[in-house]
């Protein structure tokens, strides 16, 4: 198993050197209460499940949870990240199968499914799991990369 | 048939779900919003790296698109649960939504200063049955068009209730 690439976004990843099975670095994600807070505000979204402990604990819910659109956006800032700045993300769709919670290390994964289509294209399996391997996220992407040269 | 899902509901399969929002996108509110990610690629904050990487200028992240159209509210308007009043939802027999997944197409970049009309549609609304009982899939499409015409992306949120 050979890993590819970097996730510095400044570094492209080129078509060529991609083959199906290679993986991508794993990208850690961990989010402060701070965090929470701001996403909740910097998208005008009031839902007091991300900010008010005692209310998401009325809910049934173990602690304030991690909104699953900063987890989707984690997870196209991870393929953005990979890709580089000539390639292009070209879709992803992921499910919110578990909640996430502040204070708790994540891991964003991802392995080449298929690259034998369009040149250009490559497909990608990719998902958000916990340290012990839980999957919260599971996800599909297409990534078009830049040619060598 | 489906206990959860009134008739009402089912018929509304294809219509919009709000009325057509037109938005410029913000530099501010975009790199606010990256920040709050902790997504700090260059091409969000700097003319050059934009344009090295083909952009017309600075670019907004891919998501963020789903947050710019959401308008200035008053707090009145704000439920017991945090969530905004009626807010596009459409009347289901359940208890709580949890939000399921979204699924993306990314057409176009997006640039500060670009005009973004979105319009949101209830594409799909089925019963399942799972592991807890019953639960209904209901799929939010909503497609973003910019200034020039063309479709920039459109996504699909699903929301699972029960």
């Amino acid at each position: 198993m050979t890993t590819i690439g970097t996730l510095d976004p400044t570094v492209n990843v080129r078509f060529e050197d991609v083959s199906s099975d290679d993986e991508l670095p794993v990208q850690q994600k961990n989010a402060t209460r701070a965090q929470l807070f701001m996403y909740s505000a910097a998208s005008f979204n009031p839902h007091r499940i991300h900010y008010d402990r005692d209310y998401a604990l009325f809910e049934g819910h173990d602690d304030v949870l991690v909104h699953g659109p900063l987890q989707g956006a984690w997870l196209t800032q991870y393929l953005t990240d990979w890709i580089g700045p000539n390639g292009r993300l070209v879709n992803v769709s992921w499910q919110n199968r578990a909640s996430g919670f502040p204070e708790v290390d994540y891991e964003f994964h991802g392995k080449v499914v298929d690259c034998t289509g369009e040149p250009g294209l490559v497909v990608l399996e990719v998902w958000e799991q916990t340290a012990d391997g839980s999957v919260l996220m599971p996800a599909t992407a297409t990534v078009l990369l830049p040619h060598s040269g | 048939m489906s206990d959860l899902i009134p008739p009402e509901t089912l018929s509304r399969v294809g219509e919009l779900l709000l009325d057509p929002v037109t938005v410029r996108i913000d530099e501010r509110e975009s790199q606010r919003y990256a920040q709050a990610v902790g997504d700090v690629n260059r091409i969000y904050f700097d003319e050059a790296a934009a344009h090295a990487a083909g952009h017309r200028t600075i670019v907004c992240p891919p998501t963020f698109i789903s947050h710019a159209p959401v308008p200035a509210r008053p707090l009145a308007e704000v439920r017991e649960d945090g969530l905004w009043r009626d807010s596009g939802g459409v009347r289901l027999s359940v208890k709580r939504m949890m939000f399921g997944g979204e699924e993306w197409d990314f057409l176009e970049s997006v640039c500060v200063g670009d005009l973004i009309t979105a319009e949101t549609r209830l594409a799909d609304v089925d019963e399942k049955s799972g592991s807890k009982g019953p639960f209904v899939r209901v799929v939010r499409e909503t497609t973003y068009i910019n200034q020039l015409g063309e479709t920039v992306a459109k996504a699909r949120q699903i929301g699972i209730a029960r």
